[in-house]
């Protein structure tokens, strides 16, 4: 330790030496974290914030209780939730504004969405009642969706 | 003569049309709020304030839901309410409306109180393949709360309970414990030897 001390010390005296910082690439997280750019492009809310802020900063997108201690069934609500959110990825093609909150009360299913402006009214209520239906008979349990729309993305902040 | 009489009629008859537009439009409003979309609404729903309300038209007698039955209702000394959530602030909002619900409902409440909190951790390789060095942490933390009930009826017990669990926030659970009281029974009342006739000792020699 002392003998490291010394080197570290000699070098940063030395005006005419640099020393090189190296970091395996693995030792940066990278978990849902949109790097820092140039500048142009906007972030949501959710996205701009890292993990490591959920519960203090951030809500949870999916709320349900087999997470908890001397609960059960977590696998299969995240196999769940994973495939509700990838088919309503699908069906409500580029509408979707943020992430989707999945809530489960008692036996229900609630997908809460925030959508974008993009289709006529009919067709978000067709697609709406199409999901519910869907799901409902795929789940075996009653899907409800509580959807609100936007007219733009809401930015939160640009990297 | 004739005017009152064509008055009444009018007042009738609009009274019976504006009943409807208020039913049918109540129901339209409540499935707009269910669907939670903002749309503007159509212009018809607008003038439901206008109308007259005429309460008397449609009554119906409430179905009586009270059971009466023989045998006596279960005691319970203690009702133990514990709810887990991973968020703090969800359990203070939840205790509130509980302890108001047994305030409002008249349920005596005992203790309300926080257990504490129990944190999962898992570490784990941050890569899938070596890097041993680098690891990664995770969390899981579970928030408590007891709330805690006193001398309590089965059926007061069982109104409170379900009325809490149909508002339970989703991402909490509930495990509820109940302390019932029972008479004892009646062969254990009296100690036994007080019963046995009152026989003097006999002396009894041993036999050889």
């Amino acid at each position: 330790m002392n003998t490291l001390a010394r080197v570290g010390t000699s070098i940063c005296t030395n005006p005419e030496t640099r020393a090189l910082h190296v970091t395996a690439s693995c030792c940066k997280n990278r978990a849902a974290r949109i790097r820092v750019g140039k500048g142009d492009r906007p972030l949501t809310y959710e996205q701009a914030l890292h993990p490591h802020h959920i519960g203090h900063r951030k809500g949870w997108l999916s709320q349900h209780t087999s997470n908890l201690m001397g609960e059960n069934g977590a696998a299969d609500r995240t196999v769940e939730d994973v495939f509700v959110r990838r088919f309503i990825f699908g069906t409500f093609h580029n509408c979707l504004a943020n992430e989707i909150v999945i809530k489960r009360r008692g036996n229900m299913l609630v997908v809460c969405a925030l959508m974008l402006q993009r289709l006529p009214p009919q067709k978000f209520y067709f697609l709406i009642g199409y999901t519910e239906t869907l799901l409902s008979h795929f789940y075996k349990c009653p899907v409800k969706m509580e959807v609100q729309t936007l007219g733009d993305k809401a930015v939160y902040k640009y990297l | 003569m004739a005017v009152p009489m064509i008055l009444g009629r009018n007042i009738h008859s609009f009274a019976r049309i504006v009943l409807g537009a208020s039913q049918s439009g109540s129901i339209g409003l409540n499935t707009c709020r269910n669907r939670g979309i903002y749309t503007t609404l159509r212009p018809f729903r607008l003038t439901l304030s206008a109308c007259l309300h005429t309460g008397t038209v449609v009554s119906s007698q409430p179905s009586s839901t009270v059971t009466v039955t023989e045998e006596p209702d279960t005691l319970y000394q203690k009702v133990s309410v514990l709810v887990k959530g991973h968020d703090k602030a969800v359990l203070d909002s939840y205790e509130f409306f509980a302890t108001l619900t047994a305030k409002e409902l008249g349920v005596t409440l005992g203790k309300v109180f926080e257990p504490p909190k129990n944190i999962e951790r898992l570490t784990l390789l941050k890569s899938v393949h070596i890097f041993n060095k680098h690891r990664v942490q995770y969390e899981m933390r579970t928030h408590y709360r007891c709330i805690e009930l006193c001398h309590v009826t089965g059926s007061t017990a069982q109104v409170y309970l379900e009325y809490i669990q149909r508002n339970l926030p989703e991402g909490v659970a509930m495990e509820v414990t109940k302390t019932a009281m029972e008479r004892i029974p009646e062969h254990i009342l009296k100690p036994m030897w007080k019963d046995l006739p009152t026989d003097p000792p006999t002396e009894e020699k041993p036999n050889q």
